[in-house]
């Protein structure tokens, strides 16, 4: 190598380590460097002893230079506090992100894990499907039964009719039901007397029943008919154990296999029903009367515009028969109804328990740019957003976590909560906002009385408090007045900013960075 | 720092060498291999934990030889011990970098 190229490379190699020391703090940087220089030095003698550099000697000791790098790297890790990114987070609207993100989280997974919450979920708001009506004779009274001959059932269902698309057939009865598994309520085991519903295969799929634990086909098996516990006689006599369906019990004279479980409070037709045997219509036997269950077509929909419609039936020779149609359709509110309905409750209930304005910004003369007022209304809205899914889990959770709680109870449970929650939680998304510097969006600490309330009218009394990050002093009134009446931001100078640790620092601007541009 | 302070073994190995006499930063790289990228953060490390601590080498004496003044390396109470500890932990540590090697140096 050339004198010059040794210029050149000396000079290359002390650019290097100039470029590293911009990594390390002010501070130690002049030590620092001269540390590396020093070493550089004995470096490049001890690479090129008195021949010259060589390129492999070149490759040596740019690599040498190359390691300073790290070793600024590794500097400003450790001059940097430990404890700051923790001082920074304090009362910045990461931690309050976090803090609702975390509440969520365990509100949403409570609500996964518990079978009650699961099992109210998975039910739709309508326990009975839309369109259909229970038939009876006209002149039977109220409380008479309704007796439809099996035989009627079935002249209906094999006629094409124009008002109804589907029939089912069920009639209860009390008929022994046993499995060994089956208690007879006395300790042993054997033989139960259960109240029976002997059904037509279409039962559940006409009303639209919910069925858990439902084995694929609900039908019948060859000899072995299907079956359907009420929750009731599923807990009472089978240990609620999701492993009973599938088995097969002895109803009356017939082998059935269970095929599912009714939940509790789904079966809104007459008759208290322990079990629902499922028999083709050719099976049902033709000496006793039931309830015949009809869907509407959409003709018979508009036809049945109040709850209770007659039909004319024409039975065996032509022969009238007069019939009344009472619609079984029922609704209950759902637990999204009542969430949206406590919701609404809380929204207009909300003005009478707190100040609806985000601070007295309009009066002061600082100027925002529009970044940051669109920083503290993302703010105030991610809020908003993650308390909403909060109060719907966590009142789900109260309401149907425990099982013992009828379903009424439960839906009063979650429309008072729901609604507590979300007043609350509104409520103190506002408040939270109104004491945030509108700058940074930290939370306003350090909270100084100042003057006395006995001179309220005389000079000013109220509260003080300041920004962590040294942008603005929040002044609160003790008493609003007239020419005082809500809380007033007063912005400090920048000069100020040297008092406050951490203020306009990176590090704090790491921070804050998602959510403010100052 | 604790006596019993685990290091990892390049710590140990840069322990080592400081103690068998190789107190600068280039003379380790030399006796230990290591690329200068691993060696002076190690160091500030160590000198962080208080297992070593360093010593601007006198001006007058640089100025003497022509050379510009070091910065050298020197084991504290500290790092004896976590040094003693270590070769507990890492037996081949002492044929790694022998003492007498740095006495020829």
């Amino acid at each position: 190598m050339t004198p010059a190229s040794q210029w050149a490379s000396h000079l290359f190699h002390l650019v290097l380590l100039r470029c590293a020391s911009l990594l390390v703090p002010a501070k130690q940087r002049a030590e620092w460097l001269r540390e590396w220089d020093a070493e550089l030095w004995h470096v490049q003698r001890a690479c090129a002893p008195s021949r010259g550099i060589t390129w492999a000697a070149e490759r040596e000791v740019t690599a040498f230079c190359l390691g300073a790098f790290q070793d600024a790297c590794c500097l400003a890790r450790q001059m940097r506090p430990r404890n700051m990114p923790r001082a920074a987070l304090r009362g910045s609207p990461v931690q309050c992100i976090l803090w609702l993100a975390g509440l969520l989280a365990a509100s949403s997974v409570l609500a996964l894990l518990l079978p009650g919450v699961r099992a109210e979920r998975s039910l739709s708001p309508q326990h009975v499907g839309p369109g259909l009506v229970l038939i009876r004779y006209a002149d039977s009274n109220d409380g008479a039964p309704l007796t439809i001959s099996p035989g009627q059932y079935r002249a209906w269902k094999g006629r094409k009719q124009q008002y109804f698309d589907g029939f089912a057939f069920y009639r209860v009865t009390e008929e022994s039901v046993g499995q060994e598994s089956v208690s007879t309520g006395d300790g042993a085991h054997g033989k139960a007397a259960w109240r029976v519903a002997r059904a037509s295969s279409n039962l559940f799929a006409l009303l639209g029943l919910p069925v858990q634990f439902a084995l694929p086909d609900l039908k019948a098996d060859g000899n072995v008919l299907g079956v359907i516990l009420s929750e009731d006689a599923w807990k009472r006599d089978f240990g609620a154990n999701p492993k009973a369906v599938g088995r097969v019990i002895r109803v009356g004279r017939r082998n059935a296999r269970i095929v599912g479980v009714a939940p509790e409070d789904s079966w809104g037709l007459p008759g208290k029903v322990g079990v629902w045997l499922l028999q083709p219509d050719s099976e049902i036997d033709s000496g006793g009367a039931g309830y015949v269950v009809a869907h509407l077509t959409s003709a018979g929909k508009a036809a049945m515009w109040t709850q209770c419609v007659r039909i004319t039936a024409y039975g065996p020779g032509a022969s009238e028969n007069d019939l009344l149609g009472f619609s079984i359709e029922t609704w209950r509110p759902g637990t999204w109804g009542i969430y949206l309905f406590a919701i609404l409750l809380a929204l207009l209930s909300l003005p009478a328990i707190t100040a609806m304005s985000l601070g007295d910004y309009s009066v002061c003369s600082h100027e925002h740019s529009w970044s940051q007022r669109l920083c503290r209304w993302s703010f105030l809205s991610a809020k908003i957003s993650l308390l909403l899914p909060i109060v719907y889990f966590a009142s789900l959770d109260l309401a149907y976590g425990h099982s013992t709680f009828d379903p009424a109870r439960a839906m009063y449970i979650q429309l008072i909560s729901s609604f507590s929650f979300c007043l609350f939680g509104f409520k103190w998304a506002l408040q939270d906002q109104r004491q945030r510097c509108p700058v940074c969006l930290r939370l306003v600490t350090n909270p100084a009385h100042v003057g006395q309330p006995s001179r309220t009218f005389l000079a000013w009394n109220g509260t003080e408090l300041m920004c962590g990050g040294g942008h603005t002093l929040l002044h609160v009134p003790g008493l609003p007045t007239s020419w005082f009446s809500t809380q007033r931001w007063l912005y400090l100078d920048p000069s100020w900013e040297f008092l406050f640790a951490g203020s306009g620092t990176g590090m704090e601007s790491e921070v804050i960075s998602g959510f403010s541009s100052s | 720092m604790a006596s019993e302070t685990k290091l990892s073994h390049t710590a140990a190995i840069i322990l080592q060498a400081l103690d068998a006499g190789f107190v600068y930063g280039f003379s380790i790289m030399e006796m230990t291999g290591l690329p200068s990228g691993t060696v002076y953060p190690a160091m500030r490390r160590l000198e962080r934990d208080e297992l070593i601590r360093s010593q601007w080498e006198r001006q007058s004496i640089a100025d003497a030889e022509q050379r510009p003044a070091r910065k050298y390396y020197k084991l504290t109470a500290a790092g004896k011990t976590t040094l003693q500890v270590s070769r507990k932990r890492y037996p081949l540590l002492e044929r790694m970098v022998p003492s007498e090697e740095a006495k020829s140096v």
